[in-house]
Protein backbone atom coordinates (compact mmCIF):
# COMPACT_ATOMS: atom_id res chain seq x y z
CA UNK A 1 0.00 0.00 0.00
CA UNK A 2 1.19 3.54 -0.72
CA UNK A 3 0.65 5.03 2.69
CA UNK A 4 1.15 2.55 5.44
CA UNK A 5 1.53 4.29 8.74
CA UNK A 6 1.14 1.18 10.86
CA UNK A 7 3.94 0.46 13.35
CA UNK A 8 6.33 -2.05 11.81
CA UNK A 9 9.25 -4.22 12.82
CA UNK A 10 11.78 -6.19 10.81
CA UNK A 11 11.52 -9.95 10.30
CA UNK A 12 14.59 -11.95 9.32
CA UNK A 13 14.41 -15.41 7.74
CA UNK A 14 17.51 -17.44 8.57
CA UNK A 15 17.53 -19.83 5.60
CA UNK A 16 17.30 -17.19 2.88
CA UNK A 17 18.96 -14.40 4.89
CA UNK A 18 16.06 -12.17 3.81
CA UNK A 19 14.61 -9.36 5.88
CA UNK A 20 11.19 -7.81 5.40
CA UNK A 21 9.10 -5.35 7.37
CA UNK A 22 5.93 -6.57 8.99
CA UNK A 23 3.25 -4.49 10.70
CA UNK A 24 2.67 -5.40 14.33
CA UNK A 25 -1.03 -5.82 13.51
CA UNK A 26 -0.58 -8.38 10.73
CA UNK A 27 0.68 -11.96 10.77
CA UNK A 28 4.30 -12.76 9.92
CA UNK A 29 2.95 -14.50 6.81
CA UNK A 30 0.73 -11.59 5.69
CA UNK A 31 3.66 -9.20 6.02
CA UNK A 32 5.78 -11.41 3.80
CA UNK A 33 2.99 -11.90 1.25
CA UNK A 34 2.25 -8.16 1.08
CA UNK A 35 5.81 -7.62 -0.14
CA UNK A 36 5.65 -10.44 -2.65
CA UNK A 37 8.32 -12.43 -0.82
CA UNK A 38 8.43 -16.22 -0.74
CA UNK A 39 10.63 -17.32 2.15
CA UNK A 40 7.87 -18.99 4.20
CA UNK A 41 5.59 -21.57 2.47
CA UNK A 42 1.98 -20.35 2.17
CA UNK A 43 -0.91 -22.76 2.65
CA UNK A 44 -4.36 -22.32 4.17
CA UNK A 45 -3.36 -19.12 6.05
CA UNK A 46 -5.83 -20.17 8.76
CA UNK A 47 -3.71 -22.20 11.18
CA UNK A 48 -4.78 -25.64 9.95
CA UNK A 49 -2.38 -27.05 7.36
CA UNK A 50 0.96 -26.41 9.05
CA UNK A 51 3.11 -25.56 6.02
CA UNK A 52 4.07 -22.12 7.38
CA UNK A 53 5.54 -23.57 10.57
CA UNK A 54 8.42 -21.43 11.85
CA UNK A 55 10.79 -21.39 14.81
CA UNK A 56 11.07 -17.93 16.33
CA UNK A 57 14.72 -17.68 17.35
CA UNK A 58 14.63 -14.11 18.65
CA UNK A 59 11.89 -11.59 19.35
CA UNK A 60 8.33 -11.63 20.63
CA UNK A 61 5.11 -12.43 18.82
CA UNK A 62 1.46 -12.36 19.84
CA UNK A 63 -1.21 -14.87 18.91
CA UNK A 64 -3.86 -14.01 16.35
CA UNK A 65 -5.81 -17.27 16.70
CA UNK A 66 -5.61 -21.01 17.32
CA UNK A 67 -2.95 -23.17 15.63
CA UNK A 68 -3.41 -26.84 14.79
CA UNK A 69 -2.00 -29.18 17.44
CA UNK A 70 -1.52 -31.71 14.65
CA UNK A 71 1.36 -29.51 13.51
CA UNK A 72 2.60 -27.62 16.59
CA UNK A 73 2.47 -29.33 19.99
CA UNK A 74 2.05 -27.31 23.18
CA UNK A 75 5.64 -28.19 24.08
CA UNK A 76 6.92 -26.98 20.72
CA UNK A 77 4.94 -23.78 21.08
CA UNK A 78 6.58 -23.18 24.46
CA UNK A 79 9.93 -23.44 22.67
CA UNK A 80 9.12 -20.82 20.05
CA UNK A 81 7.59 -22.96 17.30
CA UNK A 82 4.42 -21.58 15.75
CA UNK A 83 2.56 -21.02 12.49
CA UNK A 84 3.52 -17.77 10.73
CA UNK A 85 -0.10 -17.15 9.67
CA UNK A 86 -1.30 -16.94 13.27
CA UNK A 87 1.19 -14.68 15.03
CA UNK A 88 1.99 -10.99 14.72
CA UNK A 89 5.42 -9.60 15.66
CA UNK A 90 5.63 -7.40 18.75
CA UNK A 91 9.37 -6.79 18.46
CA UNK A 92 11.86 -7.40 15.61
CA UNK A 93 11.88 -11.14 14.89
CA UNK A 94 14.46 -13.64 13.69
CA UNK A 95 12.98 -16.91 12.51
CA UNK A 96 13.80 -20.19 10.87
CA UNK A 97 11.40 -21.86 8.44
CA UNK A 98 10.41 -25.37 9.59
CA UNK A 99 7.38 -26.23 7.43
CA UNK A 100 7.69 -27.41 3.90
CA UNK A 101 5.37 -28.53 1.17
CA UNK A 102 4.75 -32.24 0.95
CA UNK A 103 4.80 -33.12 -2.72
CA UNK A 104 2.12 -35.55 -3.87
CA UNK A 105 3.05 -35.08 -7.51
CA UNK A 106 6.62 -33.96 -7.12
CA UNK A 107 9.05 -33.90 -10.01
CA UNK A 108 10.74 -37.23 -10.51
CA UNK A 109 7.64 -39.08 -9.37
CA UNK A 110 7.93 -41.42 -12.33
CA UNK A 111 11.61 -42.00 -11.74
CA UNK A 112 10.97 -42.88 -8.12
CA UNK A 113 8.10 -45.12 -9.07
CA UNK A 114 10.40 -47.21 -11.23
CA UNK A 115 12.77 -48.06 -8.36
CA UNK B 1 -29.94 -50.75 -3.88
CA UNK B 2 -27.16 -49.60 -1.56
CA UNK B 3 -25.61 -46.13 -1.31
CA UNK B 4 -27.83 -43.36 -2.65
CA UNK B 5 -25.69 -40.25 -2.18
CA UNK B 6 -23.33 -38.30 0.05
CA UNK B 7 -24.99 -37.50 3.40
CA UNK B 8 -22.71 -35.36 5.49
CA UNK B 9 -19.16 -34.51 6.43
CA UNK B 10 -17.96 -34.06 10.01
CA UNK B 11 -15.13 -31.54 10.30
CA UNK B 12 -12.86 -30.51 13.15
CA UNK B 13 -12.62 -26.76 13.70
CA UNK B 14 -10.47 -24.72 16.05
CA UNK B 15 -12.75 -21.69 16.46
CA UNK B 16 -16.43 -22.65 16.43
CA UNK B 17 -17.84 -19.13 16.22
CA UNK B 18 -15.62 -18.30 13.24
CA UNK B 19 -16.46 -21.62 11.59
CA UNK B 20 -20.22 -21.22 11.92
CA UNK B 21 -19.97 -17.66 10.60
CA UNK B 22 -17.98 -18.93 7.60
CA UNK B 23 -20.36 -21.73 6.65
CA UNK B 24 -23.37 -19.41 7.12
CA UNK B 25 -22.09 -16.20 5.55
CA UNK B 26 -19.82 -17.56 2.83
CA UNK B 27 -21.47 -20.85 1.82
CA UNK B 28 -24.95 -19.66 2.82
CA UNK B 29 -25.77 -22.66 5.02
CA UNK B 30 -28.02 -22.47 8.06
CA UNK B 31 -27.37 -23.81 11.54
CA UNK B 32 -30.10 -26.33 12.32
CA UNK B 33 -28.97 -27.78 15.61
CA UNK B 34 -26.30 -27.79 18.32
CA UNK B 35 -25.75 -30.75 20.64
CA UNK B 36 -24.62 -30.90 24.27
CA UNK B 37 -21.02 -31.53 23.19
CA UNK B 38 -20.90 -28.23 21.35
CA UNK B 39 -21.11 -29.81 17.88
CA UNK B 40 -22.93 -27.61 15.39
CA UNK B 41 -25.07 -28.98 12.54
CA UNK B 42 -25.82 -27.09 9.33
CA UNK B 43 -27.65 -27.57 6.04
CA UNK B 44 -27.96 -25.82 2.68
CA UNK B 45 -31.26 -24.26 1.55
CA UNK B 46 -31.85 -26.93 -1.09
CA UNK B 47 -31.18 -29.89 1.21
CA UNK B 48 -34.09 -31.65 2.88
CA UNK B 49 -32.44 -33.67 5.63
CA UNK B 50 -31.56 -31.98 8.91
CA UNK B 51 -27.82 -31.52 8.30
CA UNK B 52 -25.06 -32.12 5.79
CA UNK B 53 -22.22 -30.66 7.82
CA UNK B 54 -21.17 -31.24 11.42
CA UNK B 55 -18.59 -28.97 12.98
CA UNK B 56 -16.84 -30.36 16.05
CA UNK B 57 -14.68 -28.26 18.39
CA UNK B 58 -11.04 -29.39 18.33
CA UNK B 59 -7.45 -28.23 18.67
CA UNK B 60 -6.77 -29.14 15.05
CA UNK B 61 -8.39 -29.09 11.62
CA UNK B 62 -9.41 -32.05 9.45
CA UNK B 63 -12.09 -34.64 8.74
CA UNK B 64 -13.69 -36.77 11.46
CA UNK B 65 -15.75 -38.85 9.06
CA UNK B 66 -17.75 -38.70 5.87
CA UNK B 67 -21.19 -40.30 5.69
CA UNK B 68 -23.25 -41.62 2.79
CA UNK B 69 -26.96 -42.31 2.84
CA UNK B 70 -28.27 -45.70 1.74
CA UNK B 71 -31.71 -46.18 0.27
CA UNK B 72 -33.14 -48.74 2.71
CA UNK B 73 -32.35 -49.69 6.28
CA UNK B 74 -31.79 -53.32 5.19
CA UNK B 75 -28.97 -52.10 2.92
CA UNK B 76 -26.95 -51.52 6.08
CA UNK B 77 -27.13 -55.21 7.00
CA UNK B 78 -26.34 -56.26 3.46
CA UNK B 79 -23.36 -53.89 3.19
CA UNK B 80 -22.09 -54.84 6.65
CA UNK B 81 -21.84 -58.49 5.50
CA UNK B 82 -20.05 -57.51 2.31
CA UNK B 83 -17.61 -55.16 4.03
CA UNK B 84 -16.80 -57.75 6.71
CA UNK B 85 -16.36 -60.42 4.03
CA UNK B 86 -13.86 -58.13 2.30
CA UNK B 87 -11.83 -58.15 5.51
CA UNK B 88 -12.72 -54.74 6.93
CA UNK B 89 -14.22 -54.67 10.41
CA UNK B 90 -17.38 -52.68 11.02
CA UNK B 91 -19.27 -51.28 13.95
CA UNK B 92 -22.94 -50.37 14.24
CA UNK B 93 -23.75 -47.14 16.07
CA UNK B 94 -27.24 -47.17 17.55
CA UNK B 95 -29.94 -44.79 16.44
CA UNK B 96 -29.37 -41.45 18.13
CA UNK B 97 -25.60 -41.85 18.36
CA UNK B 98 -25.75 -38.79 16.17
CA UNK B 99 -28.82 -36.63 16.82
CA UNK B 100 -31.72 -36.87 14.35
CA UNK B 101 -29.95 -39.79 12.70
CA UNK B 102 -30.75 -43.51 12.50
CA UNK B 103 -28.31 -46.32 13.14
CA UNK B 104 -24.97 -45.96 11.38
CA UNK B 105 -22.58 -48.51 9.94
CA UNK B 106 -19.07 -47.34 10.79
CA UNK B 107 -15.82 -48.57 9.21
CA UNK B 108 -12.51 -47.32 7.88
CA UNK B 109 -11.55 -47.22 4.22
CA UNK B 110 -8.23 -48.94 3.42
CA UNK B 111 -6.69 -45.42 3.54
CA UNK B 112 -7.79 -45.06 7.18
CA UNK B 113 -10.54 -42.49 6.61
CA UNK B 114 -13.66 -43.16 8.65
CA UNK B 115 -16.79 -43.68 6.60
CA UNK B 116 -20.32 -44.06 7.92
CA UNK B 117 -23.46 -45.27 6.21
CA UNK B 118 -26.99 -44.56 7.39
CA UNK B 119 -30.52 -44.89 6.07
CA UNK B 120 -32.44 -42.37 8.15
CA UNK B 121 -31.99 -38.72 9.01
CA UNK B 122 -34.69 -36.34 10.21
CA UNK B 123 -36.51 -34.73 7.31
CA UNK B 124 -36.96 -30.98 7.62
CA UNK B 125 -37.55 -29.97 3.99
CA UNK B 126 -35.91 -27.51 1.65
CA UNK B 127 -36.43 -23.76 1.97
CA UNK B 128 -38.81 -23.78 -0.99
CA UNK B 129 -40.81 -26.86 -0.02
CA UNK B 130 -42.39 -29.43 -2.30
CA UNK B 131 -45.67 -27.82 -3.35
CA UNK B 132 -45.48 -25.35 -6.24
CA UNK B 133 -41.95 -24.39 -5.17
CA UNK B 134 -40.09 -21.29 -6.30
CA UNK B 135 -36.75 -22.05 -7.94
CA UNK B 136 -34.91 -20.37 -5.07
CA UNK B 137 -35.83 -18.82 -1.72
CA UNK B 138 -35.58 -15.11 -0.86
CA UNK B 139 -33.37 -15.55 2.18
CA UNK B 140 -30.23 -16.79 0.43
CA UNK B 141 -26.98 -15.50 1.92
CA UNK B 142 -23.43 -15.70 0.61
CA UNK B 143 -22.79 -18.11 -2.22
CA UNK B 144 -26.15 -19.79 -1.62
CA UNK B 145 -24.78 -23.31 -2.02
CA UNK B 146 -27.43 -25.89 -3.00
CA UNK B 147 -26.02 -29.00 -1.41
CA UNK B 148 -22.93 -30.87 -0.29
CA UNK B 149 -21.76 -32.47 -3.52
CA UNK B 150 -18.65 -34.57 -2.88
CA UNK B 151 -15.42 -34.85 -0.94
CA UNK B 152 -11.84 -35.48 -1.95
CA UNK B 153 -9.73 -37.56 0.43
CA UNK B 154 -5.94 -37.58 0.37
CA UNK B 155 -4.60 -41.13 0.63
CA UNK B 156 -1.10 -42.37 1.29
CA UNK B 157 0.80 -43.10 -1.90
CA UNK B 158 4.47 -44.03 -1.75
CA UNK B 159 5.92 -45.62 -4.89
CA UNK B 160 9.13 -46.50 -3.02
CA UNK B 161 7.39 -48.70 -0.47
CA UNK B 162 4.65 -49.80 -2.83
CA UNK B 163 1.89 -48.30 -0.70
CA UNK B 164 -1.02 -47.09 -2.83
CA UNK B 165 -4.12 -46.41 -0.77
CA UNK B 166 -5.75 -44.67 -3.76
CA UNK B 167 -5.83 -47.97 -5.62
CA UNK B 168 -6.88 -49.90 -2.49
CA UNK B 169 -9.75 -47.50 -1.74
CA UNK B 170 -10.85 -47.52 -5.36
CA UNK B 171 -10.94 -51.32 -5.50
CA UNK B 172 -12.85 -51.52 -2.23
CA UNK B 173 -15.54 -48.98 -3.00
CA UNK B 174 -16.05 -50.38 -6.50
CA UNK B 175 -16.22 -54.04 -5.46
CA UNK B 176 -18.04 -53.67 -2.17
CA UNK B 177 -19.89 -50.35 -2.17
CA UNK B 178 -20.64 -50.53 -5.91
CA UNK B 179 -19.30 -47.13 -6.92
CA UNK B 180 -18.21 -46.80 -10.57
CA UNK B 181 -15.04 -45.16 -11.82
CA UNK B 182 -15.47 -42.05 -13.98
CA UNK B 183 -11.93 -40.67 -14.22
CA UNK B 184 -8.42 -41.53 -13.10
CA UNK B 185 -4.85 -40.22 -13.18
CA UNK B 186 -2.35 -42.92 -14.11
CA UNK B 187 1.35 -42.29 -13.43
CA UNK B 188 4.64 -44.14 -13.19
CA UNK B 189 7.02 -45.53 -15.82
CA UNK B 190 4.38 -47.86 -17.20
CA UNK B 191 1.49 -45.43 -16.73
CA UNK B 192 -0.37 -47.97 -14.66
CA UNK B 193 -0.29 -46.54 -11.16
CA UNK B 194 -3.57 -45.00 -9.98
CA UNK B 195 -2.48 -41.71 -8.41
CA UNK B 196 -6.01 -40.30 -8.26
CA UNK B 197 -9.54 -41.55 -8.94
CA UNK B 198 -13.04 -40.06 -9.23
CA UNK B 199 -16.01 -42.29 -8.49
CA UNK B 200 -19.76 -42.03 -8.53
CA UNK B 201 -22.92 -43.68 -7.25
CA UNK B 202 -25.25 -41.09 -8.78
CA UNK B 203 -25.14 -39.41 -12.19
CA UNK B 204 -22.59 -36.73 -11.35
CA UNK B 205 -18.92 -37.14 -12.32
CA UNK B 206 -17.95 -37.77 -8.70
CA UNK B 207 -19.52 -38.45 -5.33
CA UNK B 208 -16.07 -39.13 -3.89
CA UNK B 209 -12.49 -38.77 -5.07
CA UNK B 210 -9.12 -40.06 -3.87
CA UNK B 211 -5.75 -38.44 -4.51
CA UNK B 212 -2.34 -39.79 -3.53
CA UNK B 213 -0.13 -37.89 -1.12
CA UNK B 214 2.44 -38.44 1.60
CA UNK B 215 -0.18 -38.90 4.35
CA UNK B 216 -3.94 -39.35 4.70
CA UNK B 217 -6.14 -36.31 5.16
CA UNK B 218 -8.92 -34.14 3.81
CA UNK B 219 -8.30 -32.24 0.61
CA UNK B 220 -11.72 -30.61 0.38
CA UNK B 221 -15.47 -30.83 0.71
CA UNK B 222 -17.43 -29.37 -2.21
CA UNK B 223 -20.80 -27.66 -2.50
CA UNK B 224 -22.91 -27.45 -5.62
CA UNK B 225 -23.81 -24.22 -7.43
CA UNK B 226 -25.85 -23.84 -10.62
CA UNK B 227 -23.61 -21.96 -12.98
CA UNK B 228 -20.37 -20.24 -13.82
CA UNK B 229 -21.96 -16.94 -12.82
CA UNK B 230 -22.66 -18.35 -9.37
CA UNK B 231 -18.96 -19.18 -9.11
CA UNK B 232 -18.16 -15.52 -9.84
CA UNK B 233 -20.63 -14.40 -7.18
CA UNK B 234 -19.13 -16.92 -4.79
CA UNK B 235 -15.70 -15.32 -5.37
CA UNK B 236 -17.23 -11.88 -4.75
CA UNK B 237 -18.61 -13.15 -1.44
CA UNK B 238 -15.14 -14.38 -0.48
CA UNK B 239 -13.62 -10.98 -1.27
CA UNK B 240 -16.31 -9.27 0.82
CA UNK B 241 -15.77 -11.60 3.76
CA UNK B 242 -11.95 -11.65 3.42
CA UNK B 243 -12.05 -15.41 2.99
CA UNK B 244 -8.73 -16.90 1.88
CA UNK B 245 -9.15 -17.95 -1.77
CA UNK B 246 -6.88 -20.85 -2.69
CA UNK B 247 -7.66 -21.11 -6.41
CA UNK B 248 -9.53 -18.32 -8.26
CA UNK B 249 -12.44 -19.28 -10.54
CA UNK B 250 -11.35 -21.73 -13.23
CA UNK B 251 -12.27 -25.05 -14.83
CA UNK B 252 -11.01 -28.54 -14.12
CA UNK B 253 -10.13 -30.77 -17.06
CA UNK B 254 -11.09 -33.66 -14.81
CA UNK B 255 -14.92 -33.73 -14.36
CA UNK B 256 -15.12 -30.48 -16.47
CA UNK B 257 -16.16 -28.79 -13.22
CA UNK B 258 -16.29 -25.01 -12.89
CA UNK B 259 -14.74 -24.20 -9.59
CA UNK B 260 -13.30 -21.97 -6.89
CA UNK B 261 -11.39 -23.22 -3.86
CA UNK B 262 -11.04 -21.48 -0.51
CA UNK B 263 -10.30 -22.20 3.13
CA UNK B 264 -12.54 -22.20 6.19
CA UNK B 265 -11.21 -20.37 9.28
CA UNK B 266 -9.48 -23.55 10.49
CA UNK B 267 -7.80 -24.20 7.14
CA UNK B 268 -10.15 -26.94 5.92
CA UNK B 269 -10.44 -26.50 2.16
CA UNK B 270 -13.87 -25.88 0.63
CA UNK B 271 -14.91 -25.85 -3.01
CA UNK B 272 -17.95 -24.41 -4.71
CA UNK B 273 -18.47 -26.37 -7.86
CA UNK B 274 -20.81 -25.70 -10.79
CA UNK B 275 -21.94 -27.33 -13.97
CA UNK B 276 -23.10 -30.80 -14.86
CA UNK B 277 -19.76 -31.76 -16.37
CA UNK B 278 -21.41 -34.74 -17.98
CA UNK B 279 -24.07 -37.25 -17.12
CA UNK B 280 -22.13 -40.00 -15.41
CA UNK B 281 -23.29 -43.47 -16.38
CA UNK B 282 -22.09 -46.92 -15.38
CA UNK B 283 -21.30 -47.82 -18.98
CA UNK B 284 -19.59 -44.52 -19.81
CA UNK B 285 -15.96 -45.21 -20.71
CA UNK B 286 -13.48 -44.21 -18.01
CA UNK B 287 -11.49 -41.04 -18.70
CA UNK B 288 -7.74 -41.33 -18.09
CA UNK B 289 -5.28 -38.48 -17.47
CA UNK B 290 -1.60 -39.19 -17.99
CA UNK B 291 1.28 -37.96 -15.84
CA UNK B 292 2.47 -35.47 -18.49
CA UNK B 293 -1.00 -33.87 -18.68
CA UNK B 294 -1.66 -33.82 -14.94
CA UNK B 295 -1.63 -30.02 -14.78
CA UNK B 296 -4.20 -29.76 -17.57
CA UNK B 297 -6.42 -32.30 -15.84
CA UNK B 298 -6.38 -30.33 -12.63
CA UNK B 299 -6.43 -26.74 -13.97
CA UNK B 300 -7.54 -26.87 -17.57
CA UNK B 301 -6.82 -23.23 -18.50
CA UNK B 302 -3.27 -22.83 -17.25
CA UNK B 303 -2.24 -26.47 -17.33
CA UNK B 304 -0.01 -25.68 -14.37
CA UNK B 305 0.02 -27.16 -10.91
CA UNK B 306 -0.35 -24.80 -7.94
CA UNK B 307 1.80 -25.80 -4.98
CA UNK B 308 -0.65 -24.65 -2.32
CA UNK B 309 -3.44 -26.61 -4.01
CA UNK B 310 -1.74 -29.94 -4.44
CA UNK B 311 0.43 -29.95 -1.35
CA UNK B 312 -1.69 -28.33 1.36
CA UNK B 313 -4.43 -30.21 3.20
CA UNK B 314 -5.75 -30.91 6.68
Amino acid sequence: MFFDTRPKVSVHIAQTDETYVCATSESLLQGMLRLGRKGIPVGCVNGGCGVCKVHVLEGQCQSLGPISRAHVSAEEEAHGFTLACRVAPVTPVQLEVVGKFEKPFRKGFAAKAST
Amino acid sequence: MGIARIGHASLRVMDMAAAVKHYEKVLGMKKTMEDKHGNVYLKCWDEWDKYSLVLTPSDQAGLNHVAYKVEKDADLDDLQKKIEAYGISTNVLAEGAMPSTGRMLQFNLPSGHEMRLYAMKEYVGTEVGTTNPDPWPDNITGAGAHWLDHCLLMCELNPETGVNKVAENTKFIMEVLDFFLTEQILVGPNGDMQAATWLSRTTTPHDIAFVGGPRMGLHHIAYFLDSWNDILKSADVMAKTKTKIDVAPTRHGITRGETIYFFDPSGNRNETFAGLGYLAQRDRPVTTWTEDKLGTGIFYHTGEMVASFTDVYT
